[in-house]
Protein backbone atom coordinates (compact mmCIF):
# COMPACT_ATOMS: atom_id res chain seq x y z
CA UNK A 1 0.00 0.00 0.00
CA UNK A 2 2.43 2.36 0.94
CA UNK A 3 4.79 1.30 -1.92
CA UNK A 4 2.51 2.07 -4.31
CA UNK A 5 1.89 5.95 -2.66
CA UNK A 6 5.29 5.94 -2.94
CA UNK A 7 5.69 5.27 -6.37
CA UNK A 8 2.66 7.16 -7.46
CA UNK A 9 4.38 9.96 -5.23
CA UNK A 10 7.68 9.61 -7.33
CA UNK A 11 6.08 9.41 -10.49
CA UNK A 12 4.16 12.60 -9.95
CA UNK A 13 7.00 14.67 -8.35
CA UNK A 14 8.99 13.62 -12.08
CA UNK A 15 5.57 14.94 -14.04
CA UNK A 16 5.28 18.14 -12.07
CA UNK A 17 8.91 19.12 -11.87
CA UNK A 18 8.67 18.76 -15.98
CA UNK A 19 5.50 21.09 -15.75
CA UNK A 20 7.32 23.38 -13.75
CA UNK A 21 10.03 22.87 -16.69
CA UNK A 22 7.65 24.42 -18.61
CA UNK A 23 6.02 27.42 -16.70
CA UNK A 24 9.55 28.61 -15.81
CA UNK A 25 10.86 28.20 -19.32
CA UNK A 26 7.79 29.70 -20.78
CA UNK A 27 8.21 32.70 -18.14
CA UNK A 28 12.08 33.41 -19.07
CA UNK A 29 11.18 33.26 -23.01
CA UNK A 30 8.22 36.29 -22.48
CA UNK A 31 10.69 37.78 -20.29
CA UNK A 32 13.53 37.70 -22.75
CA UNK A 33 10.62 39.25 -25.19
CA UNK A 34 8.85 41.85 -23.39
CA UNK A 35 11.94 43.21 -21.39
CA UNK A 36 14.83 42.44 -23.98
CA UNK A 37 17.96 40.57 -23.46
CA UNK A 38 18.24 40.81 -19.66
CA UNK A 39 14.61 40.67 -18.90
CA UNK A 40 14.30 36.45 -18.81
CA UNK A 41 15.17 36.42 -15.33
CA UNK A 42 12.04 38.72 -14.52
CA UNK A 43 9.52 37.11 -16.73
CA UNK A 44 10.74 34.00 -14.61
CA UNK A 45 9.92 35.92 -11.42
CA UNK A 46 6.37 36.99 -12.74
CA UNK A 47 5.76 33.63 -14.03
CA UNK A 48 6.42 31.92 -10.02
CA UNK A 49 4.70 34.68 -8.47
CA UNK A 50 1.67 34.33 -10.30
CA UNK A 51 1.77 30.54 -9.70
CA UNK A 52 2.27 30.87 -6.58
CA UNK A 53 -0.68 32.97 -5.82
CA UNK A 54 -2.92 30.86 -7.48
CA UNK A 55 -1.62 27.68 -5.77
CA UNK A 56 -2.47 29.44 -2.00
CA UNK A 57 -5.13 30.12 -3.13
CA UNK A 58 -6.81 26.53 -4.25
CA UNK A 59 -4.49 25.36 -1.45
CA UNK A 60 -6.37 27.65 1.25
CA UNK A 61 -9.93 27.24 0.18
CA UNK A 62 -9.93 25.46 -3.04
CA UNK A 63 -12.00 22.34 -1.89
CA UNK A 64 -14.09 24.77 -0.74
CA UNK A 65 -14.66 26.99 -3.54
CA UNK A 66 -15.40 23.78 -5.51
CA UNK A 67 -17.93 22.27 -3.45
CA UNK A 68 -19.25 25.38 -3.25
CA UNK A 69 -19.13 25.90 -7.08
CA UNK A 70 -20.70 22.33 -7.73
CA UNK A 71 -23.94 23.24 -5.98
CA UNK A 72 -22.93 20.47 -2.84
CA UNK A 73 -24.72 20.60 0.34
CA UNK A 74 -23.86 18.86 3.61
CA UNK A 75 -25.55 15.64 4.91
CA UNK A 76 -26.00 14.48 8.11
CA UNK A 77 -26.03 10.72 9.32
CA UNK A 78 -30.29 10.90 9.78
CA UNK A 79 -30.64 12.37 6.12
CA UNK A 80 -29.23 8.85 4.08
CA UNK A 81 -27.97 6.69 6.85
CA UNK A 82 -26.96 4.23 3.83
CA UNK A 83 -24.78 6.45 2.27
CA UNK A 84 -23.04 7.38 6.00
CA UNK A 85 -22.88 4.08 6.31
CA UNK A 86 -21.34 2.74 3.53
CA UNK A 87 -18.46 5.59 3.74
CA UNK A 88 -17.56 4.56 7.64
CA UNK A 89 -17.20 1.36 5.77
CA UNK A 90 -14.78 2.36 3.46
CA UNK A 91 -12.94 4.48 6.16
CA UNK A 92 -12.35 1.85 8.01
CA UNK A 93 -11.38 -0.44 5.34
CA UNK A 94 -8.70 2.18 3.99
CA UNK A 95 -7.23 2.60 7.35
CA UNK A 96 -8.17 6.68 7.68
CA UNK A 97 -8.11 7.86 10.54
CA UNK A 98 -11.27 10.26 10.19
CA UNK A 99 -14.34 9.92 7.79
CA UNK A 100 -14.56 12.34 5.15
CA UNK A 101 -17.32 14.73 5.22
CA UNK A 102 -19.95 13.64 2.93
CA UNK A 103 -22.09 15.84 0.42
CA UNK A 104 -24.66 15.44 -1.83
CA UNK A 105 -25.26 17.37 -5.24
CA UNK A 106 -28.93 17.76 -6.55
CA UNK A 107 -28.30 16.82 -9.96
CA UNK A 108 -29.99 13.77 -12.03
CA UNK A 109 -26.91 12.40 -14.04
CA UNK A 110 -25.05 10.02 -11.70
CA UNK A 111 -21.84 10.98 -10.61
CA UNK A 112 -19.49 11.44 -7.75
CA UNK A 113 -16.06 13.22 -7.09
CA UNK A 114 -13.77 13.67 -3.67
CA UNK A 115 -12.07 16.70 -3.22
CA UNK A 116 -9.72 18.16 -0.12
CA UNK A 117 -6.15 18.10 0.16
CA UNK A 118 -5.09 16.12 2.86
CA UNK A 119 -7.19 12.73 3.80
CA UNK A 120 -8.02 14.38 7.38
CA UNK A 121 -9.50 17.74 5.96
CA UNK A 122 -11.13 15.25 2.88
CA UNK A 123 -14.78 15.65 1.21
CA UNK A 124 -16.84 13.35 -0.56
CA UNK A 125 -19.92 14.57 -2.78
CA UNK A 126 -22.32 12.24 -4.49
CA UNK A 127 -25.13 13.39 -6.60
CA UNK A 128 -28.97 12.35 -5.68
CA UNK A 129 -29.16 10.44 -9.16
CA UNK A 130 -26.54 8.41 -8.10
CA UNK A 131 -28.04 7.74 -4.90
CA UNK A 132 -31.16 6.92 -6.74
CA UNK A 133 -29.68 4.53 -9.11
CA UNK A 134 -26.60 2.47 -7.48
CA UNK A 135 -27.68 -0.25 -4.91
CA UNK A 136 -25.45 -0.82 -2.07
CA UNK A 137 -22.87 -3.04 -3.58
CA UNK A 138 -22.27 -0.62 -6.36
CA UNK A 139 -22.45 2.62 -4.13
CA UNK A 140 -19.81 0.75 -1.86
CA UNK A 141 -17.67 0.39 -5.25
CA UNK A 142 -17.84 4.09 -6.03
CA UNK A 143 -17.39 5.11 -2.48
CA UNK A 144 -13.90 3.19 -2.68
CA UNK A 145 -13.04 4.42 -5.52
CA UNK A 146 -13.15 7.77 -4.60
CA UNK A 147 -11.65 6.61 -1.14
CA UNK A 148 -8.60 5.45 -3.28
CA UNK A 149 -8.39 8.54 -5.18
CA UNK A 150 -7.96 10.22 -1.15
CA UNK A 151 -5.11 7.79 0.06
CA UNK A 152 -3.35 7.86 -3.10
CA UNK A 153 -3.38 11.92 -2.56
CA UNK A 154 -4.48 12.04 -6.02
CA UNK A 155 -6.78 15.20 -5.26
CA UNK A 156 -3.76 17.13 -4.10
CA UNK A 157 -1.67 16.26 -7.48
CA UNK A 158 -4.58 17.19 -9.67
CA UNK A 159 -5.08 20.55 -7.53
CA UNK A 160 -1.42 21.03 -7.83
CA UNK A 161 -0.93 19.93 -11.55
CA UNK A 162 -4.69 22.26 -12.22
CA UNK A 163 -3.29 25.20 -10.89
CA UNK A 164 0.40 24.66 -13.11
CA UNK A 165 -1.58 24.03 -16.44
CA UNK A 166 -4.05 27.07 -15.42
CA UNK A 167 -1.25 29.27 -14.63
CA UNK A 168 0.67 28.13 -18.14
CA UNK A 169 -2.39 28.63 -20.05
CA UNK A 170 -2.75 32.15 -18.13
CA UNK A 171 0.36 33.68 -19.21
CA UNK A 172 0.38 32.12 -23.08
CA UNK A 173 -2.79 34.14 -23.52
CA UNK A 174 -1.98 36.93 -21.35
CA UNK A 175 1.42 36.91 -23.97
CA UNK A 176 -0.53 36.03 -27.10
CA UNK A 177 -3.41 38.67 -26.62
CA UNK A 178 -0.90 41.20 -25.73
CA UNK A 179 1.42 40.49 -28.66
CA UNK A 180 -1.70 41.05 -31.05
CA UNK A 181 -2.60 44.44 -29.64
CA UNK A 182 1.30 45.78 -29.09
CA UNK A 183 2.95 44.11 -31.57
CA UNK A 184 3.77 47.34 -33.37
CA UNK A 185 5.32 49.48 -30.65
CA UNK A 186 7.62 46.83 -29.56
CA UNK A 187 9.16 45.79 -33.29
CA UNK A 188 9.55 49.70 -33.65
CA UNK A 189 11.53 49.98 -30.31
CA UNK A 190 13.60 47.26 -31.16
CA UNK A 191 14.58 48.19 -34.75
CA UNK A 192 16.14 51.68 -34.03
CA UNK A 193 17.90 49.90 -30.75
CA UNK A 194 20.67 48.48 -32.49
CA UNK A 195 22.53 46.79 -35.44
CA UNK A 196 22.29 43.26 -34.06
CA UNK A 197 18.92 43.57 -31.81
CA UNK A 198 16.57 43.47 -34.32
CA UNK A 199 17.50 39.67 -35.45
CA UNK A 200 17.82 38.49 -32.09
CA UNK A 201 14.53 40.18 -30.98
CA UNK A 202 13.18 38.19 -33.56
CA UNK A 203 14.41 34.93 -32.98
CA UNK A 204 13.18 35.47 -29.81
CA UNK A 205 10.03 36.24 -30.78
CA UNK A 206 9.65 33.24 -32.72
CA UNK A 207 10.62 31.32 -29.96
CA UNK A 208 7.90 33.03 -27.19
CA UNK A 209 5.45 32.16 -30.03
CA UNK A 210 6.29 28.82 -30.16
CA UNK A 211 6.37 28.51 -26.50
CA UNK A 212 3.13 30.48 -25.88
CA UNK A 213 1.12 27.93 -28.47
CA UNK A 214 3.31 24.02 -27.69
CA UNK A 215 3.38 25.18 -23.76
CA UNK A 216 -0.45 24.89 -22.98
CA UNK A 217 -0.87 21.92 -24.90
CA UNK A 218 2.14 19.95 -23.86
CA UNK A 219 0.75 20.93 -20.14
CA UNK A 220 -2.67 19.74 -21.25
CA UNK A 221 -1.80 16.23 -22.56
CA UNK A 222 0.89 15.34 -19.60
CA UNK A 223 -2.14 16.31 -17.09
CA UNK A 224 -4.68 14.46 -19.10
CA UNK A 225 -2.06 10.95 -19.20
CA UNK A 226 -2.15 11.84 -15.57
CA UNK A 227 -5.50 11.89 -14.85
CA UNK A 228 -6.22 8.57 -16.78
CA UNK A 229 -3.83 6.51 -14.62
CA UNK A 230 -4.33 7.50 -11.37
CA UNK A 231 -8.53 6.35 -12.67
CA UNK A 232 -7.12 2.99 -13.56
CA UNK A 233 -5.49 2.93 -10.51
CA UNK A 234 -8.77 4.18 -8.18
CA UNK A 235 -10.15 1.40 -9.46
CA UNK A 236 -7.61 -1.26 -8.34
CA UNK A 237 -7.39 0.57 -5.20
CA UNK A 238 -11.27 0.60 -5.07
CA UNK A 239 -11.77 -3.43 -5.88
CA UNK A 240 -9.05 -4.11 -3.42
CA UNK A 241 -11.38 -2.13 -0.49
CA UNK A 242 -14.59 -3.59 -1.80
CA UNK A 243 -13.08 -7.12 -2.13
CA UNK A 244 -15.81 -7.14 -5.11
CA UNK A 245 -14.92 -5.61 -8.35
CA UNK A 246 -18.39 -6.43 -9.69
CA UNK A 247 -19.95 -3.92 -7.64
CA UNK A 248 -17.88 -0.74 -9.06
CA UNK A 249 -18.12 -2.54 -12.79
CA UNK A 250 -21.74 -2.41 -12.55
CA UNK A 251 -22.04 0.74 -11.24
CA UNK A 252 -20.01 2.41 -13.89
CA UNK A 253 -22.00 0.35 -15.97
CA UNK A 254 -25.32 2.23 -15.28
CA UNK A 255 -23.53 5.59 -14.76
CA UNK A 256 -22.26 5.08 -18.42
CA UNK A 257 -25.68 4.29 -19.93
CA UNK A 258 -27.35 6.90 -17.81
CA UNK A 259 -29.89 8.72 -20.31
CA UNK A 260 -30.12 11.74 -18.01
CA UNK A 261 -28.66 15.22 -18.77
CA UNK A 262 -25.41 15.59 -18.25
CA UNK A 263 -24.20 16.97 -15.05
CA UNK A 264 -25.05 20.92 -14.91
CA UNK A 265 -22.39 22.25 -12.75
CA UNK A 266 -19.44 20.49 -14.45
CA UNK A 267 -16.45 22.22 -16.57
CA UNK A 268 -13.44 21.79 -18.17
CA UNK A 269 -11.40 22.44 -14.93
CA UNK A 270 -13.41 20.36 -12.62
CA UNK A 271 -14.21 17.53 -15.06
CA UNK A 272 -10.96 14.99 -13.91
CA UNK A 273 -12.42 15.53 -10.21
CA UNK A 274 -15.38 13.06 -11.26
CA UNK A 275 -15.62 8.98 -11.22
CA UNK A 276 -16.68 9.46 -14.98
CA UNK A 277 -16.21 12.35 -17.01
CA UNK A 278 -19.11 14.22 -16.69
CA UNK A 279 -19.37 15.56 -20.16
CA UNK A 280 -21.40 13.00 -22.26
CA UNK A 281 -20.12 12.96 -26.22
CA UNK A 282 -21.46 10.74 -28.64
CA UNK A 283 -18.95 7.76 -29.58
CA UNK A 284 -16.64 8.55 -26.79
CA UNK A 285 -16.88 5.21 -25.39
CA UNK A 286 -15.22 3.45 -28.13
CA UNK A 287 -12.40 6.30 -29.07
CA UNK A 288 -9.68 6.34 -26.56
CA UNK A 289 -8.31 9.67 -26.89
CA UNK A 290 -5.45 11.57 -26.26
CA UNK A 291 -7.42 14.28 -25.04
CA UNK A 292 -9.44 12.29 -22.51
CA UNK A 293 -9.10 12.95 -19.09
CA UNK A 294 -10.87 9.49 -18.86
CA UNK A 295 -10.23 6.24 -19.90
CA UNK A 296 -13.26 4.31 -21.97
CA UNK A 297 -15.54 3.29 -19.31
CA UNK A 298 -15.90 0.27 -21.61
CA UNK A 299 -12.45 -0.64 -20.57
CA UNK A 300 -12.44 -0.01 -17.34
CA UNK A 301 -15.27 -2.05 -17.03
CA UNK A 302 -13.58 -5.25 -18.69
CA UNK A 303 -10.62 -4.81 -16.79
CA UNK A 304 -13.00 -5.26 -13.49
CA UNK A 305 -14.82 -7.87 -14.76
CA UNK A 306 -11.69 -9.80 -15.65
CA UNK A 307 -10.58 -9.90 -11.88
CA UNK A 308 -11.98 -13.38 -11.71
CA UNK A 309 -9.14 -14.56 -9.18
CA UNK A 310 -9.08 -12.26 -6.57
CA UNK A 311 -8.96 -8.33 -5.97
CA UNK A 312 -5.77 -7.36 -4.71
CA UNK A 313 -3.28 -5.23 -7.05
CA UNK A 314 -1.96 -7.78 -8.41
CA UNK A 315 -5.30 -9.51 -9.92
CA UNK A 316 -6.01 -5.99 -10.90
CA UNK A 317 -2.63 -5.73 -13.34
CA UNK A 318 -3.04 -9.12 -14.60
CA UNK A 319 -6.72 -8.30 -15.56
CA UNK A 320 -5.45 -4.82 -17.26
CA UNK A 321 -2.87 -6.38 -19.29
CA UNK A 322 -4.67 -8.79 -20.10
CA UNK A 323 -7.47 -6.86 -21.36
CA UNK A 324 -5.66 -3.74 -23.03
CA UNK A 325 -2.46 -5.65 -24.03
CA UNK A 326 -0.32 -2.56 -22.61
CA UNK A 327 2.05 -2.94 -20.02
CA UNK A 328 0.60 -2.94 -16.67
CA UNK A 329 -0.07 0.65 -15.22
CA UNK A 330 -0.22 -0.83 -11.18
CA UNK A 331 3.69 -0.02 -9.59
CA UNK A 332 5.48 -3.43 -9.44
CA UNK A 333 6.68 -2.94 -5.69
CA UNK A 334 2.75 -2.67 -4.85
CA UNK A 335 2.24 -6.47 -5.31
CA UNK A 336 2.67 -8.05 -2.36
CA UNK A 337 2.26 -11.33 -1.32
CA UNK A 338 -1.62 -10.54 -0.32
CA UNK A 339 -4.25 -12.59 -1.05
CA UNK A 340 -7.94 -10.74 -1.11
CA UNK A 341 -10.49 -12.88 -2.04
CA UNK A 342 -13.64 -11.71 -3.96
CA UNK A 343 -16.45 -11.66 -1.85
CA UNK A 344 -20.24 -12.60 -2.40
CA UNK A 345 -22.81 -9.96 -3.51
CA UNK A 346 -24.44 -8.82 -0.45
CA UNK A 347 -28.11 -8.26 -1.33
CA UNK A 348 -30.14 -9.35 -4.39
CA UNK A 349 -30.68 -6.54 -7.23
CA UNK A 350 -33.55 -4.66 -6.53
CA UNK A 351 -37.20 -4.89 -8.06
CA UNK A 352 -38.50 -2.40 -10.25
CA UNK A 353 -40.95 -1.14 -7.65
CA UNK A 354 -38.60 -0.96 -4.87
CA UNK A 355 -36.40 1.68 -7.49
CA UNK A 356 -38.78 4.03 -8.33
CA UNK A 357 -39.30 4.16 -4.40
CA UNK A 358 -35.32 4.86 -4.10
CA UNK A 359 -35.73 7.67 -6.76
CA UNK A 360 -38.58 9.21 -4.25
CA UNK A 361 -36.53 8.91 -1.12
CA UNK A 362 -33.51 10.40 -2.73
CA UNK A 363 -35.59 13.26 -3.58
CA UNK A 364 -37.07 13.84 -0.44
CA UNK A 365 -33.29 13.61 1.59
CA UNK A 366 -32.46 16.42 -1.82
CA UNK A 367 -35.53 18.53 -0.63
CA UNK A 368 -34.42 18.03 3.24
CA UNK A 369 -31.42 19.80 2.57
CA UNK A 370 -32.43 22.40 0.14
CA UNK A 371 -34.82 23.65 3.61
CA UNK A 372 -38.12 22.16 1.99
CA UNK A 373 -40.92 21.94 4.38
CA UNK A 374 -43.05 18.63 4.39
CA UNK A 375 -47.00 18.97 5.04
CA UNK A 376 -48.98 16.05 5.65
CA UNK A 377 -52.73 16.42 4.79
CA UNK A 378 -55.50 14.42 6.63
CA UNK A 379 -57.15 13.27 3.69
CA UNK A 380 -53.43 11.57 2.65
CA UNK A 381 -52.18 14.43 0.37
CA UNK A 382 -48.26 14.88 0.89
CA UNK A 383 -47.31 18.64 0.28
CA UNK A 384 -43.78 19.26 -0.18
CA UNK A 385 -43.57 23.67 -0.36
CA UNK A 386 -40.24 24.55 -1.28
CA UNK A 387 -38.17 27.95 1.13
CA UNK A 388 -39.42 30.37 -1.10
CA UNK A 389 -43.06 29.68 -1.24
CA UNK A 390 -44.82 32.57 -0.22
CA UNK A 391 -47.96 32.11 0.90
CA UNK A 392 -48.28 31.54 4.97
CA UNK A 393 -51.47 28.96 3.74
CA UNK A 394 -52.27 26.56 1.47
CA UNK A 395 -55.37 24.93 0.41
CA UNK A 396 -55.13 21.31 -0.18
CA UNK A 397 -56.13 20.65 -3.77
CA UNK A 398 -57.52 17.13 -2.39
CA UNK A 399 -60.00 17.84 -0.30
CA UNK A 400 -59.69 21.79 0.38
CA UNK A 401 -59.35 22.08 3.70
CA UNK A 402 -56.89 25.08 4.03
CA UNK A 403 -53.29 24.39 5.60
CA UNK A 404 -50.87 26.44 7.34
CA UNK A 405 -47.20 26.62 6.61
CA UNK A 406 -44.79 26.65 9.13
CA UNK A 407 -42.38 29.77 9.05
CA UNK A 408 -38.35 28.97 8.79
CA UNK B 1 -38.72 25.54 -8.69
CA UNK B 2 -40.25 28.08 -9.92
CA UNK B 3 -43.83 28.04 -12.43
CA UNK B 4 -42.55 28.84 -15.93
CA UNK B 5 -46.35 30.66 -16.56
CA UNK B 6 -46.85 32.61 -12.99
CA UNK B 7 -43.28 32.47 -11.25
CA UNK B 8 -44.69 31.31 -7.94
CA UNK B 9 -42.51 28.66 -6.21
CA UNK B 10 -44.63 25.02 -7.28
CA UNK B 11 -45.23 22.74 -4.48
CA UNK B 12 -44.50 19.10 -4.73
CA UNK B 13 -48.01 16.65 -4.31
CA UNK B 14 -47.25 13.22 -3.64
CA UNK B 15 -50.08 10.58 -3.34
CA UNK B 16 -49.70 6.79 -3.84
CA UNK B 17 -46.14 7.07 -4.24
CA UNK B 18 -46.51 9.92 -7.25
CA UNK B 19 -45.18 13.06 -7.27
CA UNK B 20 -46.12 16.08 -9.22
CA UNK B 21 -44.92 19.57 -8.83
CA UNK B 22 -48.11 21.51 -9.03
CA UNK B 23 -48.27 25.41 -9.28
CA UNK B 24 -50.98 27.40 -7.25
CA UNK B 25 -51.05 30.13 -9.42
CA UNK B 26 -52.41 28.62 -12.68
CA UNK B 27 -53.06 25.04 -12.07
CA UNK B 28 -50.04 24.07 -14.13
CA UNK B 29 -47.96 20.39 -14.09
CA UNK B 30 -44.26 20.32 -14.27
CA UNK B 31 -42.88 16.30 -14.64
CA UNK B 32 -39.40 15.57 -14.24
CA UNK B 33 -37.66 13.59 -17.07
CA UNK B 34 -38.72 10.29 -16.20
CA UNK B 35 -41.83 10.77 -14.78
CA UNK B 36 -44.09 10.27 -17.35
CA UNK B 37 -42.48 7.10 -17.35
CA UNK B 38 -43.13 6.47 -13.51
CA UNK B 39 -46.64 7.75 -13.90
CA UNK B 40 -47.35 5.65 -16.85
CA UNK B 41 -45.45 2.72 -15.46
CA UNK B 42 -44.97 1.16 -18.78
CA UNK B 43 -41.41 1.58 -20.56
CA UNK B 44 -43.01 0.96 -23.70
CA UNK B 45 -46.17 2.52 -23.42
CA UNK B 46 -44.50 5.93 -22.03
CA UNK B 47 -41.71 5.60 -25.20
CA UNK B 48 -44.70 5.39 -27.50
CA UNK B 49 -46.32 7.91 -26.18
CA UNK B 50 -42.78 10.46 -26.18
CA UNK B 51 -42.26 9.35 -29.67
CA UNK B 52 -46.12 10.46 -30.87
CA UNK B 53 -44.22 14.27 -29.99
CA UNK B 54 -43.40 15.81 -32.98
CA UNK B 55 -41.83 19.83 -32.71
CA UNK B 56 -43.48 22.67 -33.49
CA UNK B 57 -42.05 25.32 -35.58
CA UNK B 58 -44.79 27.30 -36.71
CA UNK B 59 -46.74 28.18 -33.06
CA UNK B 60 -46.61 31.75 -31.85
CA UNK B 61 -47.41 31.42 -28.42
CA UNK B 62 -44.80 32.71 -26.12
CA UNK B 63 -41.77 30.37 -24.84
CA UNK B 64 -41.59 29.39 -21.78
CA UNK B 65 -38.19 29.26 -19.65
CA UNK B 66 -37.15 25.41 -18.17
CA UNK B 67 -37.38 25.67 -14.82
CA UNK B 68 -34.59 23.99 -14.11
CA UNK B 69 -32.24 25.44 -16.62
CA UNK B 70 -33.64 28.78 -17.21
CA UNK B 71 -33.14 27.72 -21.12
CA UNK B 72 -36.41 28.47 -23.44
CA UNK B 73 -38.55 25.45 -24.13
CA UNK B 74 -39.59 24.09 -26.69
CA UNK B 75 -43.21 23.76 -27.82
CA UNK B 76 -44.90 20.05 -28.49
CA UNK B 77 -47.50 18.69 -30.47
CA UNK B 78 -49.21 16.03 -29.37
CA UNK B 79 -52.51 14.20 -30.69
CA UNK B 80 -53.41 13.83 -34.23
CA UNK B 81 -55.51 16.48 -36.60
CA UNK B 82 -58.34 18.26 -35.37
CA UNK B 83 -57.44 17.56 -31.93
CA UNK B 84 -54.15 18.83 -30.59
CA UNK B 85 -52.40 20.11 -27.59
CA UNK B 86 -49.27 22.06 -27.43
CA UNK B 87 -47.28 21.56 -24.05
CA UNK B 88 -43.64 22.91 -23.54
CA UNK B 89 -40.40 20.49 -23.51
CA UNK B 90 -37.06 21.44 -22.11
CA UNK B 91 -34.64 21.53 -25.14
CA UNK B 92 -32.25 19.79 -22.67
CA UNK B 93 -34.59 17.15 -21.80
CA UNK B 94 -34.92 18.47 -18.45
CA UNK B 95 -38.90 17.87 -18.27
CA UNK B 96 -42.08 18.76 -19.52
CA UNK B 97 -45.08 21.35 -18.96
CA UNK B 98 -48.09 20.85 -18.70
CA UNK B 99 -50.94 23.88 -18.53
CA UNK B 100 -53.79 23.46 -15.95
CA UNK B 101 -55.48 20.24 -17.21
CA UNK B 102 -53.39 19.42 -20.12
CA UNK B 103 -52.24 16.43 -18.36
CA UNK B 104 -54.90 14.09 -18.00
CA UNK B 105 -56.46 15.33 -21.41
CA UNK B 106 -53.01 13.64 -22.80
CA UNK B 107 -53.50 10.72 -20.65
CA UNK B 108 -56.77 10.00 -21.41
CA UNK B 109 -55.93 10.70 -25.28
CA UNK B 110 -53.21 8.07 -25.42
CA UNK B 111 -55.91 5.66 -23.52
CA UNK B 112 -52.79 4.18 -21.85
CA UNK B 113 -53.92 1.88 -19.45
CA UNK B 114 -57.43 -0.08 -19.10
CA UNK B 115 -58.54 0.92 -15.95
CA UNK B 116 -56.91 4.40 -15.64
CA UNK B 117 -54.94 4.14 -12.74
CA UNK B 118 -53.84 7.71 -13.32
CA UNK B 119 -56.48 9.19 -15.16
CA UNK B 120 -58.02 8.66 -11.29
CA UNK B 121 -55.09 9.19 -9.10
CA UNK B 122 -55.07 12.72 -10.99
CA UNK B 123 -58.47 13.88 -10.98
CA UNK B 124 -58.48 12.08 -7.09
CA UNK B 125 -55.32 14.31 -6.42
CA UNK B 126 -57.06 17.61 -7.57
CA UNK B 127 -60.40 16.27 -6.04
CA UNK B 128 -62.22 16.59 -9.75
CA UNK B 129 -64.74 14.41 -11.30
CA UNK B 130 -64.23 13.25 -14.92
CA UNK B 131 -66.62 15.11 -15.93
CA UNK B 132 -65.92 18.34 -14.00
CA UNK B 133 -62.53 17.98 -15.39
CA UNK B 134 -63.31 17.40 -19.14
CA UNK B 135 -65.74 20.94 -19.32
CA UNK B 136 -62.64 22.29 -17.58
CA UNK B 137 -60.48 21.51 -20.85
CA UNK B 138 -62.85 22.53 -23.32
CA UNK B 139 -62.69 25.69 -21.74
CA UNK B 140 -59.20 26.19 -22.23
CA UNK B 141 -59.10 25.19 -25.53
Amino acid sequence: MWELIRANKRNSIILMTLMAMVLLLLGFLIGLFIFGPEGGFFGLVIATVIWLILTLISFSSGDQIFLAASGAKPVTKDVNPQLFNVVEEMTIAAGMGKMPKIYIIADPAPNAFATGRKPETSSIAVTAGLLGRLNRDELQGVIAHEMSHIINRDILFVTMAGVMLGTIVLLSQIFLRGMFYSSMGSRRRYSSGGKGGGQAAILFLIIAIIAAILAPIMAQLLYFALSRRREYLADAGGARLTRYPEGLASALEKIANDPSPQLAAANKASAPMYIVNPFKKKGQMKLSDLTSTHPPISERIRILRNMTHGASFKDYSDAYTSTTKHKTIVPVSSFTKEQVAIRQASEKAKSQELKSKQMRQVGDIMRVVNGFVFLSCVCGLKLKIPPNFKASTVKCPRCKRTLEVPKQ
Amino acid sequence: MDCPVCKNAMVVLELRGVEIDHCFGCGGIWLDAGELDLLIDDVEKSAKLLDSFTIDTKCTEAKRKCPICAKKMLKVVVGKDGHQLLIDSCKKKHGLWFDAGELEDILKRAKLDSDSKIQTLLADMFAENPQLSETGNNQNQ
